[in-house]
């Protein structure tokens, strides 16, 4: 119970800290910007203008949360560290995983609150121009904030251990290994068909395309934009088990990111 | 409960740095203790060890060997900091709260809430004379005597047995010193512990019950003032009305570049030239008895050191 105090306590700060960051309010106008773009993206495009705004809109909100969890998200344990208020907040009786953790959740919510002052204005948008402002929209939004909770738990894994400018490069490459890695399976699954590539690199090029699927997050299951502008079903029980898929890896990430925090020394 | 606050044996701790990890031993078999209701201070010069050790005990550093224990339990354990109370040199805060935003929220954290939170507050504003207008600005506004003194408040708000101290009253005017040594021994009248480390020799001779003095990472006397100070020996500066040829000085027994003053280096030179005094008819005019301060003991211990 009082681990819980503590997390909320820290969550809380985190938040308060975050919203006064002003590349918080820079990412966040971007994105606004770039929404109501999507309005003149639509007359422009020989596509249906409802398919462009929805679309442009669920890409920037999957970005700019991407944006967020890097640039606000890994300096928030690393400015703890290099301007030593780490060393005063440890020094209470709180363990390190509830610092990484208070911190995680501190995040997710400036993650929550951008993501529903976008859909706002997503759907203000879509009612303003009859553009079929739909329910299971809110499916795709839901799904993104399952990925960036995924993405914001890397995030903190690499700052646990790293400089800033190093944990913004890995979490970037796992942000993209996870979106590509169906992708990377599946053409070399279909070049390996199609006889292009030899034997003994078939099989190395396969098996390492196993690995890079297996080990980093599936990030591709979380963007089903495709399926939500076109009001396509998802199949049954599919945003079930990819919130379990996504607590199982963000409980992994913090699990691992507090170990290593909790070896580190504070100077 | 313990019968010590701390309890340090045989403490080792190594940094690594560099590429290579190359490693630095820090503390050498650190041993040494402090009771229930004591202040001890922590003496020593720049980068002997004194914040490494005071870090290990808040758990903020590992250590490599040995047993630390702060009131009967690790501190590699978060409960053993339900204890302890600690500011750290040159405290540094969230520069967006204001001091008592701040101290709400380390308030939280130690478990106060509501009323209890906001008197807390108030006694530890009132305690370190920090109750003023300043208080409500943000953090990032202060001088550095302000910081300090909201970073002795976080450590105190929730009632520490022991409070640790990392360089206090480091850069603090005199009133902001006195008000912190006063706060100190106020605390200790209520029956904190207190651990602190400090330059200021002054003050610690003035408030401590026990001090250690720590030079290149391992601990070269430990004691009271008195005890410390006795075992190097008291000098003796004697002023006679008569002058004494070098010549005739009794042994131990030196002038001090006066004809009529004489230093004896311990008690048997004393009596020697009081002797010589008495037989030759000269008047002893003064005399007094010298303890090295513990600067001077310091500063020997660091010249042997790097010898």
């Amino acid at each position: 119970m009082q681990t819980l105090k503590h997390i909320l306590i820290i969550a809380h700060n985190t938040f308060r800290e975050s919203i006064r960051d002003k590349i918080l309010y820079n990412i966040v106008f971007l994105a606004i910007a770039l929404t109501l773009f999507s309005i003149v993206l639509g007359e422009w495009s020989v596509f249906d203008r409802s398919y462009v705004i929805k679309s442009t809109t669920l890409s920037v909100m999957s970005l700019s949360g991407l944006l967020i969890s890097i640039f606000v998200g890994i300096s928030l344990v690393q400015k703890e560290i290099q301007r030593r208020t780490v060393l005063t907040l440890l020094s209470k009786p709180i363990s390190r995983v509830t610092f990484i953790v208070g911190k995680y959740f501190g995040l997710l919510a400036v993650i929550a609150v951008h993501l529903a002052i976008l859909t706002c204005i997503f759907y203000t948008m879509l009612l303003a121009f009859h553009a079929e402002p739909t329910a299971n929209l809110l499916l795709a939004i839901y799904l993104i904030f399952c990925e960036m909770a995924v993405v914001i738990a890397v995030a903190l894994l690499f700052s646990s251990f790293s400089s800033t400018v190093l944990s913004a490069l890995f979490t970037l490459g796992v942000y993209f290994a996870g979106h590509l890695s169906n992708q990377l399976l599946e053409q070399v699954r279909f070049a390996s068909r199609m006889g292009e590539m030899g034997d003994t690199s078939t099989a190395l090029f396969e098996k390492m395309a196993v690995v890079i699927h297996a080990v980093f997050p599936g990030l591709y299951r979380y963007n089903v934009t495709s399926y939500v502008v076109h009001n396509v079903a998802l199949p049954d029980m599919y945003l079930f088990w990819n919130t379990v898929y996504a607590l199982g890896y963000v409980g992994v990430f913090l699990a691992i990111a507090s170990w290593w925090f909790s070896r580190r020394d504070f100077l | 409960m313990s019968d010590f606050m701390i309890q340090i044996e045989h403490l080792h701790k190594t940094y690594r740095s560099g590429f290579l990890m190359k490693p630095k031993l820090a503390l050498k078999d650190v041993s040494f203790s402090v009771e229930p209701g004591q202040v001890y201070g922590f003496i020593g010069p720049n980068g002997a060890g004194k914040s490494t050790t005071i870090k290990v005990l808040t758990g903020l550093l590992n250590f490599d060997s040995g047993k630390v224990l702060v009131n009967g339990i690790s501190p590699r354990d978060a409960k053993s900091r339900r204890f302890i109370g600690y500011s750290p040199e040159q405290p540094y805060f969230y520069d967006y709260l204001t001091g008592r935003e701040l101290l709400r929220f380390y308030g939280k954290l130690v478990g106060l809430d509501g009323t209890e939170l906001e008197s807390r507050i108030g006694w530890a504003l009132e305690l370190l004379h920090a109750n003023k207008d300043w208080i409500d600005r943000r953090l990032r506004s202060y001088s550095k005597g302000m910081m300090q003194r909201v970073g002795i408040a976080q450590a105190i708000l929730g009632k520490p047995k022991l409070l640790i101290l990392d360089e206090p009253m480091s850069g603090l005017d005199p009133m902001g010193r006195r008000d912190v040594r006063e706060a100190i021994q106020q605390l200790n009248r209520d029956g904190v512990t207190i651990f602190y480390s400090s330059h200021l020799l002054s003050d610690v001779e003035s408030i401590s019950h026990k001090v250690a003095m720590i030079v290149d990472g391992k601990i070269v006397r430990e004691g009271t003032v008195d005890e410390i100070t006795e075992s190097c020996g008291v000098e003796y500066h004697v002023r006679t009305r008569k002058a004494i040829l070098g010549e005739d000085l009794p042994q131990g027994v030196s002038l001090t570049g006066h004809p009529e003053e004489f230093v004896c280096e311990d008690d048997a030179a004393r009596d020697r030239l009081l002797a010589y005094c008495l037989s030759n008819g000269i008047a002893v005019e003064k005399m007094d008895h010298k303890r090295p301060s513990l600067e001077d003991i310091l500063t020997e211990e660091i010249a042997r050191a790097d010898a």
